[in-house]
């Protein structure tokens, strides 16, 4: 986990004279002059931009929680090269770091954006890579969604006292809250697995017989394994009771065929205070077409 | 399905399996629809295999093998000499005319050695992704998703089975953990309607079709056939191609009958039929069916559904 880069919001200055002001740290001009715009103040009334739908608005309102502004971060990340052995398959410490650093750094600035509107959280995060033909290794990573405060002044921060984050849309979080739940943040792991080659001799040996190959089976297994343990242990570090929605993508970006990157998503959520009924389904007939 | 090396779980899942928070890889929606049944998640639980694939298996072929002998007398598919299965058919040529292009003999077959090893990879990802569940302690695993795809290079594959693990603090752990596909309001619907999920079932069943001449006029679009001869030996422009069809028909008939020998007095609950087809070379074609489902049982009679709302949406 990497430091945020800074807790920004405290002395906003006024959109006229923002660009002598000092940075907020951590956070480009524009940014602070945008969110700036966003913001109520005495005798400035702020507007909100979402990528929420209209479905999605009604909902979150309806579970007491106002929309503040559309929010991202990002981080271009020069990724190194690990030496691989050809016929051993292993972990690549180094790669897999720099995919968390670097979509780490993405998500802290996307809460530093969302601290400075004053927001108790960030829902609809996409976390997503580009990659650029200007730098070769080199990635970009983005996050973002769209910040949202409750209404009712009660602060759903976490416990390290910033915005939660997480990647549910409007219904999900209205469900969410439902069954009386709160999310505490999109908690992540990662592992970069390079997976042997197999030599000629092994592939002469096995030919002509379908057998279970267990030393691949493990591997594969094993990285899996990494990454949701390293997501696991985010969320118990939010002290969270559980994540739901995880996901589990791989992808092997530009390193070839026998490196692939495994990564696991997921919203760590927590039980609220307070008793909590779900409400019981209800039999329907649909008159759509 | 037999225990091999590799059933232990890996160190990192035996830690993740240890404790903290949960994970559950269903959708909030279904997350919270599993709150309502009863079923509280415990983990998101995984089963992998990764197996040599090697179509170099394929046994007979045009002119090899077996058929080197027939193909003495002209042209001609080999019959298997075993690993054919239960479903063997041959046809032969109606024309009497011998010559090395002229394809004499055709046989549909099983294709075993694919059966057998889809059943064999499906089988230890499933049941590691149970053994998981079982760890933890779970009554059953909902929202199972297990595809197949290849993996680096070509030659092997990688079955993969996952779901989310859930337990039912109010009833007794059953022995086996159930596993199903459904989860959420479908999985909801099936127990309102009086059904307890038992299992994931699923098979493979394979058909090689190696052509006979007639097929092979067929399959290329052509009518040269019909100058060998009138009657029988005649391919006309429009017409049914049986041995495909026969081979289609057969490969349906052995899925179905191999998941229903599994089911007992159960029932396949949100069965589904997936069709694809190898072209091995030409004339030679592999058609396999994979059919899944999720295996149920009655428990209660059913209640009859409360009265529906009608409700026009405004989206």
């Amino acid at each position: 986990m990497t430091e945020s880069p800074g807790q920004a919001g405290a002395d906003l200055p006024h959109p006229e004279d923002a660009t002598d002001a000092p940075l907020p740290e951590g956070l480009p001009r524009d940014a602070s002059r945008r969110l700036a715009e966003l913001e109520d103040r005495p005798g400035h009334k702020g507007m909100f931009t979402s990528d929420l739908s209209v479905n999605e608005f009604l909902l979150i309102k309806e579970v007491g929680f106002h929309p503040l502004g559309f929010v991202m971060g990002s981080s271009i990340y020069h990724l190194g090269i690990q030496t691989r052995k050809w016929s051993q398959s292993q972990e690549l410490s180094k790669l897999t770091q720099a995919m968390y650093e670097a979509r780490q750094l993405a998500m802290d600035r996307m809460d530093a954006e969302a601290s400075e509107l004053g927001a108790d959280g960030v829902v609809g995060v996409r976390l997503d890579v580009n990659y650029y033909e200007w730098g070769s290794d080199t990635a970009e990573f983005i996050a973002v969604g769209t910040a949202i405060k409750a209404e009712d002044g009660h602060s759903y921060r976490n416990r390290h006292g910033k915005p939660f984050t997480s990647d549910l849309s409007g219904q999900d979080f209205w469900i969410l809250m439902q069954t009386g739940h709160v999310p505490l943040g999109l908690v992540m792991g990662t592992c970069v697995y390079h997976i042997a080659h197999r030599g000629l001799g092994q592939t002469l040996r096995s030919t002509g017989r379908n057998a279970e190959l267990p030393n691949f089976t493990q591997a594969l297994y094993e990285a899996r394994e990494l990454a949701m343990t390293r997501m696991q242990d985010e969320a118990n570090e939010l002290s969270a009771t559980g994540i739901v929605g995880v996901r589990l993508e791989e992808k092997s970006h530009m390193w070839g065929d026998h490196t692939i990157e495994f990564l696991s998503l997921g919203t760590a959520v927590a039980r609220s205070e307070g008793e909590h009924t779900i409400p019981q389904p209800q039999t329907i007939i649909s008159l759509d077409g | 399905m037999a225990a091999t090396a590799g059933d232990e779980l890996p160190e990192a899942a035996t830690r993740r399996l240890a404790g903290g928070a949960w994970s559950s890889g269903l959708s909030v929606a279904d997350f919270a629809s599993c709150l309502d049944m009863g079923m509280e998640p415990v983990g998101y639980v995984q089963g992998y295999a990764v197996l040599q694939w090697s179509w170099f298996m394929a046994t007979g072929g045009f002119g090899t093998g077996l058929g080197a002998g027939l193909a003495g007398i002209g042209g001609g598919w080999s019959r298997p000499s075993q690993g054919h299965g239960q479903y063997v058919e041959q046809w032969q040529c109606p024309h009497g005319f011998v010559s090395a292009e002229h394809r004499m003999y055709g046989a549909n077959y099983e294709l075993t050695w694919l059966e057998q090893s889809w059943a064999m990879g499906w089988g230890l990802a499933t049941s590691r992704m149970v053994e998981e569940a079982k760890q933890l302690g779970a009554s059953g695993v909902v929202g199972v998703v297990d595809p197949m795809r290849p993996l680096v290079g070509g030659s092997t594959v990688e079955f993969r089975a996952s779901g989310t693990a859930v337990v039912v603090p109010d009833a007794p752990r059953p022995a086996t953990p159930f596993s199903t596909y459904l989860s959420g309001q479908r999985l909801a619907k099936l127990i309102e309607a009086g059904f307890a999920p038992v299992a994931v079932v699923a098979t493979l069943s394979a058909v090689r079709m190696l052509g006979y001449c007639i097929t092979h006029y067929q399959l290329a679009g052509s009518t040269a056939g019909s100058w060998y001869g009138a009657g029988a030996g005649g391919v006309s422009g429009v017409g049914p191609v049986d041995q495909v069809n026969r081979a289609e028909a057969a490969a349906r008939r052995l899925a179905r009958e191999r998941v229903r020998a599994q089911l007992g007095t159960d029932i396949l609950h949100g069965a589904t039929l997936e069709r694809s087809e190898r072209e091995i070379g030409e004339g030679d074609l592999s058609i396999q069916c994979t059919l899944k489902g999720t295996r149920a049982r009655r428990f209660k009679d059913f209640d009859p559904l409360p009265d529906a709302t009608p409700v026009v949406r405004l989206a």
